[in-house]
C-alpha cells in the first residue's frame, strides 16, 4: 500500500494529483465565530469563491481543508481537532481573523486557545474581520503551496526595527484608572420626569416587603430586598403584569464580601408597564453564595441563572443543571468573573 | 402473538465525559430504556455558528432538545473590566458584526444616559440609518441561513448579493464592511457627505426593486412555504412565558418593539409601522422580519430626506470643532462614569439587546458589564418551539430563528 501511495505522490501521475487537489478544495463548514460571516460572502454572488475550485460542503469526511473562522474557543478547540482528524489525506487548514492568529481582541480572553496549537496550520489571512478577497487570496496562496511545495506570503510590508529608539526607554502609564475600593451602589437615585413611575413606586411599596424602591432613571425602578425574599417578590411582580425576565446579573464586591443578585423583570403583556424594568437585587455573602432560583416560574431566566452559576459560583436552589458547567468549557477556570481572578495586562510600549 | 421482554444490559457510551457531552449518565441510560434515541446535532454543522443540540427523538418526533451552548464564548464581559470604556466600543459590537451599528449604538447610549450628554440631532439621525442599514443586513443574513438550511442554493445566493449592497453603503459611510465603530459617545466620528447619502438613498430604491425578485423566487415559493408553515410553533402565551424577543416575539403576535415602546435616538420622528403576525410558525418569523426590510428601508429613505443641517458631534465632548479625528483619545480615554448602574435596551435586528454597566464612580473601566443578546434571550423559546416537531423540521426551526451562536454565546 505504501508504494501505491508513494507511486501516486511521486511517479508520473503525481503532477495530476497535484493539479486535481489544486482545483478541488472543499472548505468543511465550520463557522467558528463572526468572520463566518465574511466567509459566506466570498463564496456568494458578490465574490463567488467557487470559480477557484473551492466551495464549503457540510461533511467532514468529504472535505479537504477547514477555513477556521476567527476565535476558537477552549469548548471549540476539541470540537476542531475531531474535525481534523475525521478528514482525509491530504488536508489543510487556513485560519482567518486576528482572533485565530494571536487572539486580536480577545487575547487575554479566559476562554480563548490559539489554532496553531491545535492543528497545523498552512496559512494565517490577518484581519478583523478580513474582507472576502483577503480570504480568497488566502486559498489561491494554499493552491500555489500545493502546486510547488513551497509557502509564500502574498503581501510583504516594510519591516521596522523597534530597537531605533533611545536606549533607557520609560514606558507609558496605562491609562487605565481602577479603584482601589469600590463602592458599587445599584440603585443611585436620579431625578426624572416621569409620573407614572411616581405611582409605580407607590404600588410597589405598598404590595412588596422591601428595603427600599428607588427610581434610577426613567423607566427604572431597583428594589432591594432580602436575598430569601426574592421569590415573594417575584410573584407580587408576576400579580402586577410583570411577565419574563431580561437579565439575571450577579455582581461581585469582593471588599464588602458579597454577591449582588439582580433579576430585571419587564413585561409584554400589559402596555405600560412595557418599557419598564424592575431591578430586584438583594446581597449575598461571598463565602456561602445561594439564593433560591426563579426558573420556574420564569422559564426566561433559566439559562441566564446557569450562566451565572458558571460565571461567580452562586447556587440557584431550585434550577436543575447547578453544579454542571453549561456555557463554559468543562476545563475552563472556576468562577471567571469573580473578582480575583484575574486576566493577563496588557503592557504598553513607546 | 405473545410479548418477549428482551434484557438488554444497557451501559451508556463511556464517551459521554471524554467528548464534553454535558448530560448526565442516568438521562442516557434513561432514554435507551424507554426506547428513544439521543441524537447530536452539531457542533460541525452545515449552519452558521456553532452550538450542540443534543436532541431526544421517538420515531422521528423531538421529545426534548438540550442546548449545549457556548462554542464561541468569548469571554467578552471579563474583558470588558480590563478595558477603557471607550476601548470596549470595538468589543461589544463583534458578538454579531452584522449588527454591529445596533450593539454599537446600545453601549453608547448606556454610556451617554450615565454622563447625560445631549447628542446633536444630525448624529441622531445618522446614528438612526446606520442601525437601520444593520438591520437590514442581518435580516438578509438570516434568510440566507435560512435558504442553506432548507437546501435552497438560490436562496442563499441571492439575499448575499444584496448584502453587498449594505456593506458597500457601510464602507461608504464608515470605512469598514461590517465592524465600524462608528457611533461614539457624543454622537459620530466623522459627518456624512451628500455624495455618500445620494447613494444610499438610491441604494434603498434599488434594494427594494430586487427584494421583489426575491419575493418570487423564495418567499413566495411553494416548496419554501411547505417547510415552514406551521412549523415550530410559539403561541403568544409560550413566547411571552419563555421571554423571547424582537421579530420572534411580533410572529407570535406581541406588540413589542423597543423602537416604539422606548423610543431612542429620532425613531418617534418617522413614521413607520411594526409587522407582527399572529401566527407564530417559522414562515411568520421569516414574513415578519422581511417585513421589517421594507420598513427599515423606508426609515432609511426619511432619516437621509430629513437629516438637519450642524454638528455630528456633542460639544461636551469635543470642546473645539466639529471635528474628533486628532483628538479622539484625548476627549473619550478619561470618560469616569458616576456611581450606579445604567440600562439600556436596544431593538436589534434579531431583538432586545441589553446593555447594563456598573460603575464605582471612580475607575475609567466599567466595573461590570452585563450583555444579553437577543440570541441568549430566545433561546429557551426556540428549544421549547422544537418539542413535538419532526426532526427534519429542526434546520427549518433553526434558520427560522436565525439563531447565531456568536452573537448568543458572547
Amino acid at each position: 500500500m505504501d508504494e501505491f501511495i508513494e507511486f501516486v505522490r511521486g511517479g508520473p501521475l503525481g503532477p495530476v494529483k497535484k493539479w486535481g487537489t489544486k482545483w478541488s478544495l472543499w472548505p468543511v463548514h465550520f463557522v467558528t465565530a463572526c468572520c463566518g460571516a465574511e466567509l459566506a460572502h466570498a463564496f456568494a454572488a458578490g465574490y463567488d469563491g467557487e470559480r477557484i475550485g473551492a466551495l464549503n460542503y457540510g461533511i467532514a469526511r468529504q472535505t479537504n481543508l477547514i477555513i477556521v473562522e476567527g476565535a476558537i474557543t477552549r469548548k471549540m478547540a476539541r470540537a476542531l481537532k475531531i474535525t481534523w482528524e475525521q478528514m482525509p489525506d491530504p488536508k489543510f487548514v487556513i485560519v482567518m481573523g486576528a482572533c485565530g492568529l494571536q487572539g486580536g481582541i480577545f487575547w487575554n480572553g479566559y476562554h480563548l486557545v490559539k489554532p496553531s496549537d491545535v492543528v497545523p496550520v498552512d496559512f494565517f489571512v490577518p484581519g478583523c474581520p478580513p474582507t472576502p478577497e483577503a480570504l480568497l487570496r488566502g486559498i489561491r496562496q494554499l493552491q500555489f503551496k500545493i502546486e510547488t511545495g513551497e509557502a509564500k506570503t502574498s503581501a510583504t510590508f516594510p519591516e521596522i526595527s523597534l530597537e531605533a529608539g533611545r536606549k533607557p526607554r520609560v514606558l507609558p502609564r496605562p491609562p487605565k484608572k481602577i479603584s482601589k475600593a469600590p463602592a458599587v451602589i445599584v440603585n443611585a437615585p436620579k431625578e426624572v420626569d416621569w409620573e407614572f413611575g411616581q405611582k409605580l413606586v407607590e404600588e410597589l411599596k405598598a404590595k412588596i416587603d422591601a428595603k427600599s424602591v428607588t427610581i434610577t432613571g426613567k423607566n427604572r425602578i431597583a428594589i432591594k430586598v432580602e436575598s430569601d425574599s426574592i421569590t415573594k417578590t417575584a410573584i407580587r411582580l408576576k400579580e402586577m403584569g410583570f411577565d419574563h425576565v431580561k437579565n439575571v446579573n450577579v455582581i461581585d464586591v469582593p471588599n464588602e464580601d458579597k454577591f449582588i443578585v439582580e433579576y430585571h423583570f419587564s413585561s409584554y403583556s400589559v402596555k405600560e408597564l412595557m418599557p419598564v424594568i424592575v431591578n430586584v437585587f438583594a446581597d449575598i455573602p461571598r463565602d456561602n453564595p445561594k439564593v433560591k432560583s426563579l426558573a420556574n416560574m420564569f422559564p426566561s431566566a433559566d439559562y441566564m441563572e446557569r450562566e451565572m452559576c458558571d460565571f461567580f459560583g452562586v447556587i440557584f436552589e431550585g434550577n436543575p443543571w447547578m453544579g454542571r458547567k453549561f456555557l463554559l468549557a468543562p476545563d475552563a477556570p472556576e468562577f471567571p468573573l469573580r473578582k480575583d481572578f484575574k486576566l493577563e495586562e496588557e503592557v504598553y510600549v513607546r | 402473538m405473545d410479548e418477549y421482554v428482551l434484557d438488554i444490559p444497557v451501559e451508556p457510551p463511556k464517551e459521554l465525559r471524554s467528548l464534553f457531552i454535558p448530560i448526565p449518565p442516568e438521562y442516557v441510560e434513561d432514554t435507551y430504556k424507554s426506547d428513544d434515541f439521543l441524537i447530536l446535532v452539531g457542533p460541525q454543522h452545515p449552519g452558521s455558528g456553532h452550538m450542540r443540540l443534543i436532541v431526544r427523538v421517538k420515531g422521528d418526533i423531538i421529545q426534548e432538545v438540550i442546548p449545549d451552548p457556548g462554542y464561541v464564548h468569548r469571554s467578552m464581559e471579563k474583558l470588558a473590566e480590563n478595558r477603557l470604556y471607550i476601548q470596549n466600543i470595538p468589543l461589544v459590537e463583534r458578538p454579531a458584526i452584522m449588527d454591529a451599528p445596533n450593539f454599537n449604538l446600545g453601549y453608547v447610549r448606556a454610556i451617554e444616559e450615565a454622563l447625560d450628554i445631549e447628542v446633536p440631532e444630525r448624529a441622531k439621525y445618522i446614528r438612526t440609518m446606520l442601525a437601520e442599514l444593520g438591520r437590514v443586513g442581518t435580516h438578509l443574513y438570516d434568510a440566507a441561513i435560512l435558504a442553506v438550511f432548507i437546501g435552497h442554493t438560490t436562496g442563499f445566493m441571492y439575499p448575499f448579493a444584496l448584502r453587498e449592497l449594505i456593506c458597500e453603503a457601510l464602507v461608504r459611510l464608515t470605512g469598514a464592511r461590517f465592524t465600524s465603530s462608528f457611533i461614539i459617545p457624543g454622537g459620530v466620528r466623522r459627518d456624512a457627505d451628500e455624495s455618500t447619502l445620494k447613494w444610499i438613498y438610491d441604494m434603498t430604491l434599488a434594494m427594494e426593486r430586487r427584494l421583489k425578485s426575491f419575493e418570487r423566487i423564495f418567499i413566495n415559493n411553494p416548496t419554501v412555504i411547505a417547510r415552514l408553515q406551521d412549523v415550530g410553533v410559539l403561541s403568544k402565551e409560550e413566547a411571552i412565558k419563555y421571554g423571547v424577543v424582537g421579530p420572534f416575539l411580533r410572529a407570535s403576535g406581541v406588540e413589542y418593539d423597543v423602537r416604539k415602546v422606548e423610543p431612542y435616538e429620532v425613531y418617534d420622528e418617522l413614521v413607520w409601522d411594526m409587522p407582527v403576525s399572529d401566527a407564530g410558525d417559522s414562515y411568520a418569523r421569516f414574513l415578519v422580519r422581511v417585513n421589517e426590510i421594507g420598513q427599515s428601508l423606508s426609515i432609511i429613505r426619511q432619516c437621509i430626506k430629513e437629516m438637519p443641517e450642524g454638528r455630528v458631534i456633542s460639544e461636551q465632548i469635543a470642546e473645539n470643532g466639529n471635528d474628533i479625528r486628532g483628538s479622539f483619545y484625548d476627549s473619550l480615554s478619561n470618560i469616569v462614569l458616576p456611581s450606579g448602574e445604567y440600562t439600556t435596551l436596544t431593538e436589534g435586528a434579531r431583538g432586545t439587546i441589553v446593555f447594563s454597566i456598573v460603575s464605582d464612580g471612580e475607575s475609567n473601566v466599567p466595573y461590570r458589564l452585563r450583555i444579553v443578546s437577543p440570541g441568549w434571550l430566545y433561546l429557551k423559546g426556540f428549544m421549547e418551539s422544537m418539542k413535538g416537531e419532526r426532526l427534519a423540521d429542526l434546520q427549518a426551526i433553526y434558520g427560522s430563528f436565525g439563531y447565531f451562536p456568536p452573537e448568543a454565546d458572547r
